[in-house]
């Protein structure tokens, strides 16, 4: 029995013999079943082509068994452990074991001497058809390492071994999915993990009931507290740094075999607008750029609805000076403001979406294309003004420096029931749109972790890396909110000692 | 799913109850003018056009009625499209309206929802609708001239701080009379030319743009204006423009059988313009020169104090200080005793620069 196997829940009741199981998988043309004789010994191997590497089962396997069997008289399975150099044999006697492993690219030896037990011997190709370069495109950074995430696990499990040396690091193995099996890894800091949590985030990963897990995104809206939110409950990164920070943190990496991408969480507001280049820039420029995001989120998000509201309703607030460029840009338009924006808006949302389906060179000239040639176009048949070209383009370059993806989508949307509410209502329909994405995000709970905090509720002490991005020298301590079990990262002490050469 | 459904009949139910004022659907005024001419009130708006560029000639429209409730409402009797005065910059009175009286217009002003609190109200030597005639002509060709005149004056010379509000806040207070920018044609052109005087809502009298320099540094902190000055040294005369850099006026009221107030102003003066004879970095011709400006400047100011008082107006809000320092304070019997109350200004002037020099 593996050591997973307080895992499988439900054990099939009619348990096979391995000859069935053999006829079963005949069927498929890639289970490759190879009978030899090597001094008297009768042997079988079992394995999917498709699986494993021939060049390991043949060094590994096969050679060594012709050199080394003809030195046995009496031949027991368990005579492999010490004949094949293959750190994982497992005897077994379970067809369940067996059927699981075959999957999972081990080849099964049988002897016809011994049938009732049976060894299996790893030699997955885990590299096949894997992509080997693992920079984090889709995450860039100009300073900072740009090493990512790749599909491959074992690799990922790595990289995050590489960095935090320290034996309480612990990895705990999971399967979920009823078809893919997938390989589940929640990764966490022994010491400094808040054990309530973890404990959710365990139970939460055994709960899941899918069948094919094809990337952590589908486990992050498993997972999620309200699955009905546009907002992602956890920051899903592909930038090994992110995630290194996140469990020195005091929170809990989610990786799954497949995809490169890893979810951290319990995350609040504030992650998702958080760059690693933040922490690698000076903390001034750092804090500035921190808040140059925010402000973008807040125009990309505020900027055509306020455009509506202004113009349908609200005209007497207009700078006068502005006035007349306005009323001029928008005299020969045919539509109401609302809807001139509406089709501007999902103008650009086609592009983006058109771009990001085409393969990338195609992509580029799509965007001049488009967004040239279509907003001049647009502008000069008077379908929209030429303030609102300029207003509804910078909404969406703002949109971009959100850091996380999924971040970056949910901005996209909510951007569209705000400029109803506008054109309804106007300024008045803005602030109630707002009121009710504020009482949307203070209900928004992540792993049981609120989701506004240090906002909401309020901790003082943890603004220290929120909206700026505070000194190292008062980072030292944890974000209480994630309730770690030691609080300090560092000496802060230490850390500000400056040691002059006098001294 | 049930509340989901009621929000949404909310949201679309009363779209149909929305009053959508889309900007370039709406006759936005500017400025508008009131004259009362041979027994009819006369309205006159200002506005602009963008057809053509951000920039365009200004129109004007104007109506009669019997009174000056209904002259928005007749104007749009007039106009293509829906007249909104929510971009109202400037409210112009002619001074045969002003000396009838703007009551009417100031209370309906007050209560406009609409109209910020920085409009600019003025009042026209003649007719209002002449000198918003002339703005209009290609010459100015801006809508806005008139307010931005009122507001380039207040910001950078003699014109003390007016709008709607302080206007409001004098009208409505006790104890202080408002005044307004008073405006002149001068051939093509309008000129800025003192203040108009209010008494109880109707025009009274005006000050030129001299003393009204003396009036913004009376009433409040200032940081600008200009004022000449005659000054003498041994048979040689001549002037000196003192731009003011920051002046401060602090009021004292000494009470008693015969009660008095003193006004302490205090600037901070640089000598822009003087004699070639006046040697100014020179100490002595420096104490000769401040003495004589400190003398003068209080002469000045008494005189315009005077003049307020024979008027029985207000316009520096005495009334409304004394009250504060006075337990019963009683409007009609204060201004019983305004006209021989003393007031002492007390001008210290500090010459902060002369220019460049050796």
């Amino acid at each position: 029995m593996s050591i997973f196997s307080f895992f499988f829940k439900r054990k099939p009741n009619n348990s096979k013999t391995l000859a069935q199981l053999l006829q079963e998988l005949k069927r498929s043309s890639d289970f490759a079943a190879v009978e030899f004789q090597i001094s008297g010994h009768d042997f079988s191997i079992f394995y999917f082509d498709s699986l494993i590497d021939p060049k390991l089962l043949q060094q590994q396997v096969l050679c060594h068994l012709q050199r080394d069997v003809p030195n046995f008289t009496t031949l027991s399975v368990r005579d492999f452990q010490r004949i094949i150099p293959v750190q994982r044999i497992e005897i077994t006697s379970d067809v369940q074991t067996v059927e699981t492993k075959l999957l999972k690219g081990f080849a099964l030896i049988c002897l016809k001497r011994d049938d009732r037990n049976w060894a299996l011997i790893n030699v997955a190709s885990e590299n096949l058809g894997l992509r080997q370069n693992n920079d984090s495109e889709n995450e860039f950074s100009v300073v900072g390492p740009k090493v990512g995430f790749v599909e491959n696990i074992g690799t990922n499990l790595h990289l995050l071994r590489r960095q935090i040396n320290t034996t309480n690091l612990v990895f705990r193995e999971l399967t979920i999915g009823t078809m893919s099996k997938t390989k589940v890894v929640i990764a966490y800091i022994d010491g400094i993990i808040d054990e309530q949590t973890l404990e959710t985030v365990i139970q939460r990963v055994k709960d899941i009931e899918f069948d094919i897990v094809f990337d952590t995104s589908l486990l992050d809206q498993l997972l999620s507290d309200n699955s009905s939110s546009p907002f992602p409950s956890f920051v899903s990164t592909e930038r090994v740094d992110r995630v290194v920070y996140a469990l020195v943190g005091g929170q809990v990496a989610i990786l799954a075999d497949g995809s490169p991408y890893v979810i951290t969480g319990p995350s609040t507001l504030f992650d998702f607008f958080t760059s690693p280049e933040d922490y690698y820039l000076p903390w001034v420029l750092g804090s500035f750029f921190r808040l140059i995001r925010m402000f973008g989120v807040m125009f990309s998000i505020l900027a055509s609805p306020i455009y509506v509201a202004v113009l349908t309703y609200h005209y007497e607030m207009i700078p006068k000076d502005l006035l007349g460029p306005i009323i001029f840009s928008r005299s020969n338009v045919p539509f109401p403001p609302t809807l001139e924006v509406l089709f501007l808006e999902i103008t650009i949302e086609l592009l983006r979406e058109a771009g990001a389906r085409l393969p990338t060179k195609v992509a580029q000239t799509l965007g001049i294309v488009g967004g040239i040639v279509i907003g001049q176009a647009s502008v000069e048949a008077a379908l929209t003004s030429n303030i609102l070209l300029i207003i509804v383009s910078l909404a969406a370059l703002a949109s971009f420096t959100t850091p996380i993806f999924k971040m970056s989508n949910t901005i996209r949307f909510i951007r569209f029931p705000i400029i109803l509410f506008a054109s309804f209502w106007g300024g008045v329909g803005i602030a109630f749109a707002i009121c009710l994405l504020l009482i949307h995000l203070g209900r928004l709970k992540s792993f049981g972790n609120p989701y506004l905090v240090p906002l909401y509720p309020l901790r003082v002490k943890d603004f220290a890396d929120s909206f700026i991005r505070s000194s190292y020298r008062f980072t030292a301590k944890r974000p209480s909110y994630l309730r770690p079990q030691t609080f300090w990262r560092y000496d802060p002490n230490k850390a500000k000692q400056k040691k002059d050469i006098d001294e | 799913m049930k509340r989901a459904f009621y929000l949404l009949l909310l949201i679309f139910g009363l779209v149909g109850c929305k009053s959508s004022r889309i900007v370039d659907q709406v006759q936005i005024i500017h400025a508008m003018g009131y004259d009362w001419k041979n027994g009819t009130y006369t309205g006159t708006a200002i506005y602009p056009t963008f057809k053509q560029g951000p920039m365009t000639k200004p129109d004007i429209l104007t109506t009669e009625s019997s009174t000056t409730y209904d002259l928005i409402p007749r104007l749009s009797s007039k106009s293509a499209l829906p007249i909104e005065e929510g971009q109202m910059r400037l409210v112009l009175f002619g001074k045969s309206f002003a000396k009838k009286g703007i009551t009417e217009i100031v209370h309906s002003l007050a209560r406009n929802n609409k109209v910020g609190s920085h409009l600019q109200l003025a009042v026209a030597k003649g007719d209002a609708e002449e000198l918003l005639r002339i703005t209009a002509k290609t010459t100015l060709s801006d809508t806005l001239y008139l307010s931005n005149l009122v507001e380039q004056n207040i910001r950078e010379m003699n014109l003390p701080n007016t709008n709607l509000h302080i206007f409001l806040y004098n009208y409505f207070g006790k104890g202080r009379d408002p005044f307004l920018p008073y405006f002149e044609k001068k051939g093509n052109f309008v000129k800025l030319e003192g203040l108009a005087l209010f008494k109880d809502g109707h025009y009274v009298g005006r000050i030129d743009l001299r003393q009204s320099f003396l009036v913004k540094i009376l009433l409040d902190e200032t940081k600008n204006g200009v004022y000449q000055l005659p000054i003498s040294k041994e048979k040689q005369k001549g002037r000196v423009l003192l731009e003011n850099l920051y002046a401060t006026s602090k009021y004292s009221l000494k009470k008693g059988k015969k009660p008095a107030i003193d006004i302490r102003i205090h600037i901070h003066a640089s000598i822009r313009d003087y004699p070639i004879w006046l040697d100014l970095p020179n100490k002595e011709s420096f104490a000769l020169i401040r003495h004589q400006m400190e003398k003068q400047l209080n002469k000045d100011i008494s005189k315009l104090i005077r003049q307020f008082q024979t008027k029985e107006i207000d316009p520096l809000g005495i009334g409304d200080f004394v009250r504060s320092y006075t337990r019963h304070w009683n409007e009609k019997s204060f201004y019983k005793q305004y006209k021989k109350l003393t007031i002492r200004p007390h001008v210290k002037v500090d010459i902060v620069q002369t220019g460049i020099g050796e």
